[in-house]
């Protein structure tokens, strides 16, 4: 599987809900597959995909939050396997496109591609349950009921890059989730009406 | 023994500010604040992080889902939070309020805590965030709020620190 069919599958099961990507080809391909408002593309901060995506199922239990990680990103931020696994939300999902490099970068393979399992770094930070996919209708039917995904994915060169304006992805994705940034009330806005 | 003064006004300015959530890595000074927050202020959810950077992550997670994040750090920890802020917090303008517990300043003990206590304000000035100081237990909670408030309104990130002459006291 592609990373862009393993992608094309977390749109699916996503519904109208969110999605949080991880910056370089996670990013890129969560657009090529569907650009919807409830994208949440981030263009830096390698490795907190996972700890965004877990701020916002902490403040939104009502939707199912699905995020779009690499295998060289989670590696960065390991405690954030830990600190998932301490809070146990239940709504949001860790989906790793693991294609052993850090493909964004010129393809330097990573430690997934000697061995090392982020599956079991999950369990072992009691994340459950876990799966480990290696084709688009096994991702499919375990992004029904697992909390924390390794699709082992194909390298394919990303066709598009999603919107470079930071501000503009984040106030899409707010409107689009039932947050409009709008309707946050600032008290002392009424400081001024007087 | 009751909280010390300057920590119960820290906890009656994140209130204040409109924060309910306070994200941390914990540090000495501030484990009075945590105590505080978890047995007078219950409508505070305390996340405990990992790493700052991580912290940075989950605060700002917190805001796009409609949250006003508190993020509290000993100042050696900014070094660890600088990707974060730099290429999320500030250019996707996610605002919170950052409560950074000092050390290197006066009245340390320990030289591996100096370089980057020195540079704390220097980095924050670099990099665009405004900041205050906490200077006596009476101001903390005036000086906590207002960073938080402008933070919120301005989407900006803002920080307050703490400084050791006063979580000392």
């Amino acid at each position: 599987m592609t990373r862009l069919e393993a992608t094309r599958a977390v749109v699916d099961a996503a519904g109208d809900g969110p999605i949080v990507a991880s910056l370089g080809h996670p990013s890129y391909d969560l657009f090529v597959a569907g650009d919807r408002p409830q994208n949440f593309y981030t263009w830096g901060s390698m490795g907190v995909a996972s700890s965004i995506g877990l701020g916002l199922a902490l403040a939104r239990p009502d939707v199912r939050v699905f995020v779009v990680d690499g295998d060289g990103s989670l590696l960065m931020n390991l405690g954030s396997l830990a600190t998932i696994g301490l809070l146990q939300p239940a709504n949001l999902v860790l989906v790793l496109m693991d294609n052993e490099e850090f493909a964004t970068t010129g393809g330097q393979p990573t430690p997934t591609a000697h061995g090392a399992d982020l599956e079991a770094a999950a369990r072992a930070m009691r994340i459950n349950p876990t799966a480990t996919v290696r084709t688009a209708d096994q991702l499919r039917e375990r992004l029904r009921d697992a909390r924390m995904i390794v699709a082992k994915v194909a390298e394919s060169a990303p066709t598009a890059k999603p919107p470079l304006d930071c501000v503009f992805i984040k106030n899409r994705f707010m409107s689009a989730i039932g947050n409009p940034e709008s309707a946050v009330r600032h008290p002392q806005c009424h400081d001024h009406v007087s | 023994m009751g909280a010390p003064a300057w920590a119960t006004g820290v906890c009656a300015g994140i209130h204040a500010a409109g924060s309910r959530d306070v994200v941390y890595v914990p540090d000495n000074p501030l484990s009075h604040v945590l105590r505080e927050l978890g047995e007078r202020f219950r409508d505070v959810r305390l996340v405990l992080a990992t790493r700052e950077e991580e912290a940075f992550g989950i605060a700002a997670g917190l805001y796009l889902g409609g949250r006003h994040p508190t993020v509290m750090l000993q100042s050696s920890g900014l070094g660890n939070s600088l990707n974060a802020i730099t290429s999320l917090v500030l250019p996707y303008q996610i605002p919170m309020l950052m409560v950074v517990s000092m050390r290197g300043d006066a009245g340390e003990w320990n030289s591996a805590q100096v370089p980057m206590g020195r540079a704390v304000r220097a980095i924050l000035d670099a990099i665009g965030i405004p900041h205050s100081t906490v200077e006596s237990p009476e101001r903390a909670a005036e000086t906590v709020r207002a960073a938080g408030a402008t933070a919120f309104a301005t989407r900006v990130a803002a920080a307050c620190l703490l400084s050791r002459q006063v979580t000392t006291s």
